[in-house]
């Protein structure tokens, strides 16, 4: 018997390019207990992306299962929303009618007025109050992503698939996204929080987010090891990366990152 | 923008050398209509006047002066030939103040002739249009068939629609019908070769995202895939409305009874070259007016892109 939210059994998903298959991951397996915040990490083409991707329903494993509440997972559902990096938004909608697309989509029973106010509320959570007649080209790629967010909050899905949605974003920008975002999934304990399987390969955001790390070693992607984030929530960041366990910590997750480096340099210091 | 900027410029300058022209004394034979004329460019003056009081985007502003001065400039050059020189032959180029009175006189037969055009064009046009676009989304959207129906509509498209006009006369009850018909052959095949290629250039991106949201198929193709590809859709409708005016102009002088090419092919059958000119200059205000309207929509439903 599982509690997991999502488990993940054995995955190995191939990828077909110039008529060559070859091994995008392999016999990738771990879980995502429910409310949980994990966070895959990995250097770019170890197969992150796709891994997210068979989440999301758009592709198909060769072998192993996904299951979701203990039953195959099969193709997109409504029980998941998504953030992608770019274009989680339809460009013709204006923001508004982007979440309220998505909240008819997620959830038929809800009146079209009470669409529009859910709407309007989501986006005042995520700061974007006034914006809500804009189209997304008229949004900097800050505001888009927290549109995105604000969408896929406002459909209030059990689970939250979120691929690198912050790697396209301005450092500073990125920094107060993490922080809005941490702070809505953290909630005021009043609501259960979301199981979220977010995809990054910045360290920083993957500590501040998660409850634990899933490190991907790449050709083929492989899980080279899962990680317990050891830190209290609610977190605050500039106390955080003031500690030294915090130090200590990131170290560790880059010398798994970057094991073969590390090795290479022969010490436990490693200095990027 | 200064007043200076606003009202001294050399358009007012070519009107006012417009009217002195006027006062030369008349060489022609024939009557030259000068009241005319003058009443249509002090009209198209006092417009300008209005409008270089009201508009306030400098470069709107210069292009309608620079329209304005163009017209001043052919009038002037027209009256010079023939009015007031008689260095062109006046059976065959009338004087500017005759075709503007000849348009007066004639109003609601040229009405008339413009709204049966118009009804022609648009009726095949929007048959062509309201077929072309879901067929273009249901085939495009299934790619097996995408790429032969590509190759397909290639060929339809390069026959000149205008050689169906004798079949279609054979074929079709009224003359009204034939044009109905060829307009829309010259539209369907553009419009649904554009929805195709806009359907299957739509970024994977924005299927994907629409995908995890897990709509529906009717949803994905008119809610997602339509807007998607609209760009390329009015890129066919466009080349198909500027062949429609050109076909429906040629099939109204082969054989209908009303219509603006038919008001051209009938005057100029008499001789009466006034009439010809003025429904010439009549079809290339009308096509202009329709462009732009069209143009209008186009920016309207595609306002969410940069």
């Amino acid at each position: 018997m599982t509690t997991n939210k999502i488990e993940i059994k054995n995955l190995t998903v191939n990828y077909i390019e110039n008529k060559r298959s070859f091994n995008a991951l392999h016999d990738v397996s771990f879980g995502v207990g429910n409310g949980e915040f994990v966070s895959v990490i990995g250097a770019s083409g170890c197969g992150k992306s796709t891994l997210l991707s068979v989440l999301e329903g758009l592709r198909q494993p060769v072998g192993g299962s996904v299951e979701i509440d203990g039953s195959q997972l099969h193709g997109t559902g409504t029980e998941r929303g998504v953030v992608f990096q770019h274009y989680s938004l339809f460009p013709w909608m204006t923001t508004r009618k982007n979440i309220e697309f998505g909240i008819k989509q997620a959830r038929h029973d809800i009146k079209r007025s009470e669409r529009t106010r859910i709407a309007e509320d989501f986006l005042n959570k995520v700061g974007l109050n006034g914006f809500g007649s804009k189209y997304p080209s008229q949004l900097s790629g800050g505001m888009q992503q927290r549109a995105a967010i604000a969408r896929a909050l406002a459909m209030d899905t059990d689970i939250l698939l979120m691929d690198e949605p912050f790697s396209a974003i301005d450092a500073k920008n990125r920094v107060i996204l993490q922080e809005l975002l941490l702070k809505l999934w953290e909630g005021d304990g009043t609501e259960p929080r979301k199981t979220v399987v977010f995809v990054t390969h910045d360290i920083d955001e993957a500590i501040l987010l998660s409850d634990k790390i899933v490190v991907l070693t790449a050709h083929p992607g492989t899980v080279n090891e899962i990680v317990r984030v050891p830190f209290e929530r609610p977190r605050n960041r500039e106390q955080l990366v003031k500690t030294d366990e915090y130090g200590k910590f990131r170290n560790k997750l880059l010398s798994l990152l970057y094991n073969d480096i590390a090795e290479r340099i022969g010490g436990d210091e490693v200095v990027l | 923008m200064t007043l200076q900027k606003r009202y001294l410029r050399i358009t007012h300058l070519l009107f006012i050398a417009l009217l002195l022209i006027q006062l030369l004394p008349t060489r022609s034979t024939k009557e030259v209509f000068t009241n005319s004329l003058i009443i249509f460019a002090v009209g198209v003056e006092v417009i300008v006047l209005i409008a270089s009081t009201f508009i306030k985007n400098e470069k709107s502003l210069a292009l309608l002066l620079d329209i304005a001065g163009f017209i001043y400039t052919v009038l002037g050059i027209w009256t010079l030939a023939t009015a007031k020189f008689n260095v062109l032959n006046d059976m065959l180029f009338p004087a500017p103040g005759k075709v503007i009175s000849q348009f007066v006189e004639d109003r609601s037969t040229i009405v008339t002739n413009i709204i049966s055009s118009l009804g022609t064009t648009f009726k095949g046009f929007i048959i062509a249009a309201v077929i072309a676009i879901p067929l273009g989304l249901f085939i495009g959207w299934s790619a097996r068939v995408g790429s032969a129906a590509t190759y397909i509509s290639k060929f339809f498209s390069s026959i000149p629609p205008i050689v169906y006009i004798p079949y279609g006369i054979a074929l079709l009850p009224t003359f009204k019908s034939v044009s109905v018909f060829v307009i829309f052959l010259a539209t369907f095949w553009p419009v649904f070769a554009g929805t195709m290629s806009g359907v299957l250039g739509v970024d994977k991106k924005i299927i994907d995202s629409a995908k995890v949201l897990n709509v529906s198929k009717p949803e994905m193709l008119f809610s997602v895939i339509l807007p998607a590809s609209l760009q390329q859709i009015f890129l066919g409708c466009n080349q198909g409305l500027s062949v429609s005016f050109i076909l429906l102009t040629s099939a109204e002088m082969i054989g209908a009874r009303d219509g603006m090419g038919y008001y051209v092919k009938y005057y100029s059958d008499f001789g009466d070259y006034t009439r010809t000119i003025t429904g010439l200059l009549v079809i290339g205000f009308v096509v202009i007016a329709v462009t732009f309207l069209f143009n209008k929509l186009q920016n309207h439903l595609l306002r969410w892109k940069k």
